[in-house]
């Protein structure tokens, strides 16, 4: 860790005037993440601007515009809370498993909802200063492309780069078709549809979102959907807690009839974690499965369909048919309402 | 042994457990030394090659900075004094990714750690050793003759004529040991006395080898470590992080604290080396084994040597007429394996425990049946008696309290949702040894309540050595609990073993009950009166009106233990779920049976055997240190990356513990737990996952990836 300047925000308009000032600056909320990349030496930040006092942490209903009836999650409240709201329970389940799915408790408690979608990479050779990184450093090669990769990308990566993002919160709310409410030091406001917000490594792994340096993420916004009692967050593992996935899925069935106990597929959601830079929807799937049957041997062909273009690397071949299971038993879950 | 009206054999809790969960127990850099410094530890980018140039120039003008020592400023060390892996700042050499290369000491941890970021290293490198893989085929016999080859009988015949057989090769990953507490220390120059809280699983054995090195004697070390928070092994050898701590002391003239960082841990203080163990088995039809081959390649580090004991269990486990156990070793750019615990017994019984389920299968039969049948008489590996062998009690007690019979002898055939069901079984062993140690009793009587303190250099990993010594005392002396007070953890106290080797309980408590003994013969010869029962010290003390009274014991080994073969055994039974997609195993119920002699705590030494049972679960599911071939770093190097099981891996885990009274062994037949706990325990739950699935896998750990 290095020496570095702290000041705590006392309201949005000040925090985001402040880091706009100074390239190195960053903000510091949960700090579950930022703080434990400074010790590594891998964040070097000369200022830290402490938001963890603005009060944008309201979960309410969104009473106008296109996410009408929707949820709107405030960037600064804390995972365990958004997870165990009782409108979450009920509207997005998906979202609370996804979030329980992920850390520990004690982390979830810290954590918050915008400082989630901006966790960056656990590839190792990010994390120790001493490796190559394109990410950490850009132009030192990618360490993991031919070194120790099994937890690595199966689709997007570019030669750059591998790693995958590790949230799971942020799978959910790539299926749920959240939008990232942003505000900058102007004082202007911003939707980014979640696809947009993060970013695939290409020639620039070093950016892992479309943010600005100084935007403030101040809300989530989650619109109605269909599927509440059809969804199904899956998290393979290599233990039961307290480990990023080697694949997860979030699926959603929204059925043709309107209290889902229709067998036909009006539409799918499926994203997927632990296979790219960005939470990855599972389109080509989706499309498979729109207007089929709700059927495993549909499935499995959805499933087919997506992982036809997966590209692993050296040790992580087993992800391609571990990401094609994975699939089809989400969706068989989120079938029968998420139970086995 | 388990006296009705005895304190040792009762279930009382630990007796240092409030100052713990209190916070009131000072660990190794709790303990409140004024106008401390404190130091960071800089190392290698490198696995192989020579530093050319290390500039220190930008760190040691930081703020906050009071030295910064590296090779070309530090004292001279003796390197062959003890301490283990090397990495003592005498040379440019870089033997292994992470070795110490320099240190620097500042007025706060932050400005330590700050100013090692603003030094320069320049390296002239070599290509690493640290393919495993590629180098396996170099591998040559160890110097250690302990490893030399052990042959009985013709075993290439008994395999060529076999009417069952099985060769299978059997691969178990580098692991660490990653206590709770990192290695720390405190260093606090008196004169030419130093004074080191430091956590050590062997007092006497951390104070002559920081001694040695520092080419100072003995007696101007003083070890002081009255709690550890868990060790397994990579406290029991002192490592550079001891003595470097002591030089930064010496060089800024005040106290210096060095505490280790988790990633700090990887290659620092040891490792548990990756073996590749070839088994042969053979048998008759009817499973008689007629032949074991047990052939282990493995690494040590580049100039030293350290060869876990992987046959150790092939050696002494069944009756077989022909036998071989053979060992070979490579160097590797890696820090010097050590001790882990169950060394070469837990990787070697994942080994041979397998080969006998996959004998068992293939002969149609139980494969408790099929150990039983090969149970010894002697031990094959000596010819000498037991002291006592619990290895059927164990299978037998085991299997009815686990439901055994309800085990489908065929895999796939026991299907719960999506999950597949299997059981598994495996049996361990570990020696039992006493060894020398000294204790000191005192007493001291007001009015009608005598105290009895009793003294020795142990040590308590966290294990329960405190509360089994007072129980230990306290009823060798007549005394309450409450009324003795057991003093550990310091090497100004009567030299002691150390708590490695499943040897602690042993030693301490067999010392402690003669110098209590001795110290009753003394009261009683004292007092010139004959009694028709043997009085109790705390008796002889107010009979005859002493205040203070003491004694001191060098307490050996029976010498005619010598004569047998002492060892715990235990069974493991373990009934796994897996997920039929996605290759999850879940661990449903896990029993150890243990025959390990007398129990002196059931409740400290349940914990103990699940805590090592646990260990086994993640050696079989989850545990491996990965090295980068191309550099000969870790990548796991943290708790994120190294999966030690989580509370949600774990189901219902229940030790039983068999009646078994060892006087053969040692005067009170206490045959220790520490060890024996995660011996067999691999085996177990990746027997159960073939039992569940039809999938044998033969190399650790079982992650969901295999079983696809």
């Amino acid at each position: 860790m290095r020496p570095f300047t702290y000041s705590r925000a006392n309201d949005p308009a000040s925090a985001t005037k402040e880091l706009a000032g100074n390239p190195n600056a960053r903000f510091l909320a949960g700090g579950t993440n930022l703080i434990d990349l400074m010790k590594e030496d891998v964040e070097r930040p000369s200022a830290i601007v402490d938001i963890s006092g603005l009060r944008l942490t309201e979960i309410k209903p969104i009473a106008a515009g296109s996410a009408k009836g929707g949820l709107s999650i405030g960037g600064l409240g804390k995972n365990t809370d958004a997870a165990n709201h009782p409108l979450i329970r009920q509207n997005y389940p998906l979202l609370t498993q996804a979030i329980l799915a992920g850390a520990s408790g004690q982390i979830r408690n810290m954590a918050t909802n915008g400082g989630n979608l901006l966790q960056r990479t656990r590839c190792p050779y990010f994390y120790e200063v001493a490796m190559p990184c394109n990410k950490r450093e850009p132009g030192s090669g990618c360490g993991a492309l031919e070194g120790v990769n099994r937890l690595h990308a199966i689709f997007g990566a570019s030669e750059k780069c591998v790693a995958v993002y590790p949230s799971d919160m942020a799978i959910a709310l790539a299926a749920l078709d959240a939008v990232v409410k942003v505000k900058n030091a102007g004082g202007q406001e911003r939707s980014i549809p979640f696809a947009d917000f993060h970013r695939l490594p290409g020639d620039t792994p070093e950016r892992d979102t479309n943010l600005a340096h100084g935007e403030l993420i101040t809300a989530i916004d989650l619109p109605p959907n269909k599927f509440a009692g059809k969804s199904y967050y899956l998290k393979v593992r290599d233990r039961a807690s307290y480990a990023f996935a080697l694949i997860s899925v979030a699926a959603g069935l929204e059925m043709d009839r309107s209290d889902g106990s229709g067998t036909k597929i009006v539409q799918a959601r499926i994203a997927m974690g632990g296979v790219a830079h960005k939470p990855w929807r599972a389109l080509k799937a989706e499309q498979f499965l729109a207007g089929k049957e709700a059927t495993v041997e549909n499935f499995k062909r959805a499933a087919d369909a997506e992982m036809v273009d997966a590209k692993p690397l050296e040790h992580n071949k087993f992800k391609v048919e571990l990401g094609s299971r994975s699939i089809v038993l989400a969706l068989q879950m989120a079938m029968n309402g998420g139970k086995a | 042994m388990q006296d009705k009206n005895k304190l040792t054999g009762t279930p009382i809790s630990r007796i240092d457990g409030i100052a713990k969960v209190t916070g009131k127990a000072t660990y190794s850099t709790d303990f409140p030394v004024k106008n401390l410094a404190y130091a960071v530890l800089f190392k290698s980018t490198i696995a192989a090659g020579t530093i050319r140039t290390i500039d220190t120039t930008a760190a040691e003008k930081a703020p906050g900075v009071l030295a910064v020592i590296t090779h070309t400023n530090a004292p001279k060390l003796n390197v062959n004094g003890g301490i283990r892996g090397g990495a003592l700042l005498q040379s440019p050499e870089i033997e292994f990714y992470g070795q110490h290369i320099g240190l620097v000491v500042a007025e706060t941890f932050e400005q330590a750690r700050h100013a090692t970021h603003l030094i320069n290293v320049t390296y002239d490198k070599k290509e690493p050793k640290a393919d495993f893989e590629k180098l396996a085929k170099d591998a040559t016999l160890p110097k250690d003759k302990e490893k030399a080859d052990a042959k009985r009988g013709d075993v290439k015949a008994a395999l060529r004529d076999a009417e069952f057989k099985v060769e299978e090769v059997y691969e178990t990953p580098i692991e660490h040991h990653h206590p709770l507490e990192p290695h720390a220390t405190i260093a606090e120059w008196n004169g030419d006395r130093v004074t080191l809280y430091n956590s050590s699983q062997i007092v006497n054995g951390a104070q002559s080898a920081a001694a040695n090195t520092l080419n100072i004697k003995p007696e101007q070390v003083r070890i002081i470590t009255p709690y550890i928070g868990g060790g397994f092994g990579s406290k029991g050898g002192q490592w550079a992080n001891l003595v470097l701590t002591a030089v930064a002391a010496k060089q800024v003239n005040r106290p210096v604290k060095l505490a280790l960082t988790r990633q700090q841990m990887v290659n620092s203080v040891g490792l548990r080396q990756r073996n590749h163990q070839k088994v042969s088995l053979a048998a008759t039809k009817d499973g008689k084994l007629t032949a074991l081959a047990h052939e282990i390649t493995t690494h040590g580090a580049i100039k030293e040597e350290f060869v876990e004991p992987c046959g150790d269990c092939s050696k002494v486990m069944y009756a077989v007429p022909n036998s071989l156990i053979t060992y070979r070793a490579v160097p590797m750019n890696v820090i010097l394996p050590t001790y882990t615990r169950g060394p070469g017994k837990s990787t070697g019984s994942f080994a041979l425990e397998s080969a006998m389920d996959e004998l068992a299968y293939a002969l149609k039969m139980d494969p408790i049946e099929l150990r039983i049948k090969n149970e010894p008489e002697r031990d094959p590996s000596n010819g000498k008696p037991w002291s006592s062998r619990k290895a059927v009690d164990c299978l037998q007690v085991g299997a009815k309290a686990f439901g055994w019979e309800k085990r489908k002898a065929e895999p796939r055939q026991n299907q719960q949702g999506n999950y597949l069901v299997g059981y598994g079984v495996a049996s361990g062993t570990y020696p039992a040894h006493q060894r020398p140690t000294s204790a000191i009793v005192r007493l001291k009587r007001t009015a009608n309540d005598v105290m009895a303190t009793v003294e020795l250099a142990a040590a308590d990993l966290g294990t329960g050595t405190y509360t089994i010594l007072t129980q230990t005392a306290a009823d060798a002396l007549g005394l309450p609990l409450r009324n003795v007070k057991v003093v550990i953890g310091d090497s100004d106290l009567p030299p002691a073993a150390g708590s490695v080797g499943s040897v602690g309980a042993s030693s301490y408590a067999n010392a402690v009950n003669d110098a209590c003994q001795k110290i009753t013969d003394e009261l009683l010869t004292r007092s010139g009166k004959q009694f028709f029962a043997r009085p109790t010290a705390s008796q002889l003390m107010m009979s005859e009106k002493l205040t203070d009274f003491q004694t001191r014991i060098d307490a050996k080994p029976l010498e005619s233990a010598e004569d047998y073969s002492a060892h715990s055994f235990n069974a493991n039974f373990a009934e796994v779920a897996v997920n039929r997609f996605t290759g999850m195993v879940r661990v449903n119920r896990f029993l150890a049976v243990t025959g390990a002699g007398t129990i002196l705590n059931p409740k400290t030494a349940r914990s103990q055997i699940i805590g090592g049972n646990i260990w086994g679960i993640g050696m079989a599911l989850t545990e491996e240190s990965v090295l980068d071939p191309r550099w000969g770093n870790f990548v796991t190097r943290s708790f994120a990356d190294y999966h030690v099981p989580a509370n949600l891996d774990i189901g219902n885990m229940e030790a039983i513990f068999i009646r078994e009274d060892d006087q053969k062994a040692n005067t009170l037949g206490v045959k220790g737990i520490g060890e024996v706990g995660i011996v067999g325990v691999a085996a177990a739950v990746a027997n159960a996952i073939f039992n569940a699935t039809g999938k044998r896998v033969r190399e650790l750990p079982i992650t969901p990836d295999k079983l696809l």
